[in-house]
């Protein structure tokens, strides 16, 4: 699930556009939204870089999972990853010292700001944590995956 | 080794007895007889017949972890064999209907038990608590698999396009893939059925990814059928067009049934209730109602239980919430909290609620009634993607006394690795309790099988409020879970974790 920061954008570009049409038949009654503290926003959208100061994959603090600080230009920065094995599953580490790149959001939580990363890149390595809703994708990215490679790649032999 | 102890315990019993009594036969003891044991509730001839069951959960995919479901219909002989049945599998290789070749299973006295289920891929493993001989909560116990749901003894008179007749509302839950983009999606509505096969009056409202349809209608060509071979004719088992996906679905009875999505990559799993057969208005929804929700946020998973009253006229009061955002604790209220609803003019039972607390914000949600005591709940709030159910709480007074009894709990969540939860438990009526459960983390590929947890209840004023219930798992090391219940009667209990390191919810069923 490695991407390059221009697919990604353009996969999200594309889903919206797949998605808008999904909803069907005519509108009986009209969606109303309420907007929380905890809402992703892709306007919201900002990008931090720095050293990683700290990796840890299952934080005290919430959101629960993997977390790094990380060491910007003009302060230490709690980032969020989701779920440590999702990071294992492609491959991706990091390590006090390494430079690191994330596209999210910086939400409120009440022990302080943490930013929820949807895109992180360390060295040549870029991985989407999130969709471009907000939401992470460690429990559904197997399913976007091609059909032929996701057989190949599924378990082998393992019973249904 | 714990159920060793256990499942010996009937064996001492009627080794003391044996030799209590021997004793006591030469008239040298003026003790009289003990009372005779009392006579096990459940054993393997309790679960006997046709099943059908449904579950949602995390299985290995390309290395990766990744949302499945399962839903079908097994035989059980009443002797501990499988002797039949058909699922049908969603999982990230595609969907599957599966045959079941054999299998076998064991209930204990306490209600709990195992059951394999054998197809021509292999043998899967599950733990299962029965709260009456005609359902239970069943968990999935493979290495890189785990999985939550329930188990209801079907009734094959209604296996049959005639038995689904009339008002049904549905929620489903699961994700929709549209190209490479995977969605966390819930969908809840209601349709008519008209008894050969075609549905009318379909609504649903969509939440995909945080985008809300609002309320559409089903498209044209929307439609149910039981299967015309022997799937359909021996186990339920038929497809359907409804809210725009595709299913294969299995009939429980003619007031029940079992959905899961054949729309490959997307998967849905969810259930079908008869609605009850009324025009539905504001005053439909009076006094008080419990509810729990589950979905995703921003922040990764996230649920919420509570309670409400509606006054009949559009407003909501005496509203309670303990919300787990991955870990984030939010509980309402926090500053003045004040809700409205609606019910649809049409008639049909949807409608919407919301409730806001001067200082947490807005909280919106839709609903579809099934009766004026029950509904499918989806939240609507920004970037949440949640839904569950609520039900009407109780008049009768709640005490620990009245709570009182067996029960067998079925939970899920994560700590930060999914997780379930299937066991069962005595509640005294000081509030105490204990029992044995089975778990199944699936990132450490831990199973256990007959743990003891303790814990206690402690009730909240008039116990229709927000109450505290904590587990203390004897694990090594020991572990405990923070619940919040809401009591819905002294038959089902809804559970919410308000640890910040584990979310996990579920519910709790009373035995006979």
């Amino acid at each position: 699930m490695k991407h390059n920061l221009c697919k990604t954008i353009g996969r999200a570009a594309l889903a919206v556009a797949i998605l808008l049409p999904s909803a069907s038949g005519a509108q009986q009654r009209n969606a109303t939204v309420s907007s929380r503290t905890i809402a992703y926003e892709v306007a919201r959208e900002t990008i931090i870089q720095g050293v990683v100061v700290s990796y840890t994959e299952d934080s005290s603090e919430p959101p629960m999972g993997a977390h790094v600080a990380v060491q910007t230009v003009g302060a230490t920065v709690d980032v969020h990853l989701g779920p440590a094995a999702y990071l294992r599953s492609n491959h991706f580490s990091l390590s006090a010292g390494d430079p690191v790149r994330f596209v999210g959001v910086s939400i409120s939580t009440k022990k302080g700001n943490v930013f929820l990363a949807r895109i992180m890149q360390s060295g040549k390595q870029v991985l989407a944590l999130r969709s471009p809703s907000g939401f992470l994708l460690a429990a559904t990215a197997a399913r976007a995956l091609p059909q032929a490679a996701s057989t190949q790649n599924a378990q082998q032999g393992s019973p249904r | 080794m714990n159920t060793r102890v256990n499942r010996m315990a009937p064996l001492a019993w009627l080794f003391v007895t044996f030799f209590a009594a021997g004793c006591g036969g030469g008239g040298y003891s003026s003790v009289p007889p003990p009372p005779p044991p009392p006579a096990a509730k459940f054993s393997n001839a309790t679960l006997v017949g046709q099943y059908a069951l449904s579950m949602t959960g995390t299985e290995l995919c390309a290395g990766q972890a990744s949302i499945f479901g399962r839903a079908g219909s097994f035989i059980a002989d009443g002797n501990g064999h499988i002797v039949g049945g058909v699922e049908d599998i969603n999982v990230c290789t595609g969907v599957q209907t599966l045959s079941f070749t054999g299998g076998q299973y064991s209930v204990f006295p306490d209600g709990r038990g195992s059951i394999s289920l054998t197809n021509n891929t292999g043998t899967t493993t599950y733990s299962i608590a029965l709260s009456t001989a005609t359902q239970g909560f069943i968990g999935q116990t493979d290495a890189n698999t785990t999985a939550s749901g329930s188990f209801q003894r079907q009734n094959s008179a209604a296996f049959a396009n005639a038995a689904i007749n009339g008002g049904y509302v549905f929620d489903f839950k699961g994700a929709e893939v549209a190209g490479t983009a995977v969605n966390v999606a819930s969908i809840v509505g209601r349709f008519d059925a008209d008894g050969v096969g075609n549905v009318s009056n379909g609504l649903f409202d969509s939440n995909i990814a945080g985008t809300l349809s609002g309320q559409q209608t089903f498209l044209p060509g929307s439609f149910y059928k039981v299967d015309s071979n022997s799937d359909g004719s021996a186990f339920g088992r038929g497809t359907a067009h409804i809210a725009g996906q595709d299913f294969a679905f299995y009939i429980v009875d003619a007031t029940r049934v079992k959905f899961i999505g054949t729309g490959f990559p997307s998967v849905f799993i969810g259930e079908a209730f008869t609605q009850q057969n009324i025009a539905f208005n504001t005053a439909s929804l009076s006094g008080s109602y419990a509810f729990l929700i589950d979905g995703t946020s921003s922040s990764g998973p996230i649920a919420a239980a509570g309670r409400f009253s509606a006054d009949g006229g559009g407003n909501i009061t005496n509203i309670v919430v303990d919300e787990n955002n991955n870990g984030g604790i939010t509980l309402l209220p926090n500053g003045t909290l004040t809700g409205t609803y609606t019910v649809d003019a049409n008639q049909l039972g949807g409608g919407t609620l919301t409730w806001t607390d001067s200082k947490s914000g807005t909280s919106s949600f839709i609903f579809y009634l099934i009766s004026p005591t029950q509904a499918v709940f989806q939240e609507t709030d920004s970037k949440i993607v949640s839904d569950g159910s609520f039900s009407a709480q109780t008049t009768s007074t709640i005490s620990t006394a009245a709570l009182a009894g067996d029960y067998v709990f079925g939970w899920s969540g994560i700590s930060p690795d999914p997780e379930d939860f299937v066991g069962q438990l005595t509640l005294t009526s000081s509030g105490s309790f204990s029992g044995l459960m089975d778990f199944n983390e699936f990132t450490t590929g831990k199973r256990v099988f007959d743990i003891p947890v303790k814990g206690s209840v402690a009730l909240n004023g008039d116990g229709t409020q927000a109450n505290t219930f904590r587990v203390d798992v004897q694990t090594s090391p020991a572990s405990s879970f923070n619940f919040t219940v809401y009591i819905v009667n002294e038959n089902t209990l809804l559970l919410v974790g308000v640890d910040t390191n584990r979310l996990v919810i579920g519910t709790m069923k009373r035995q006979p």
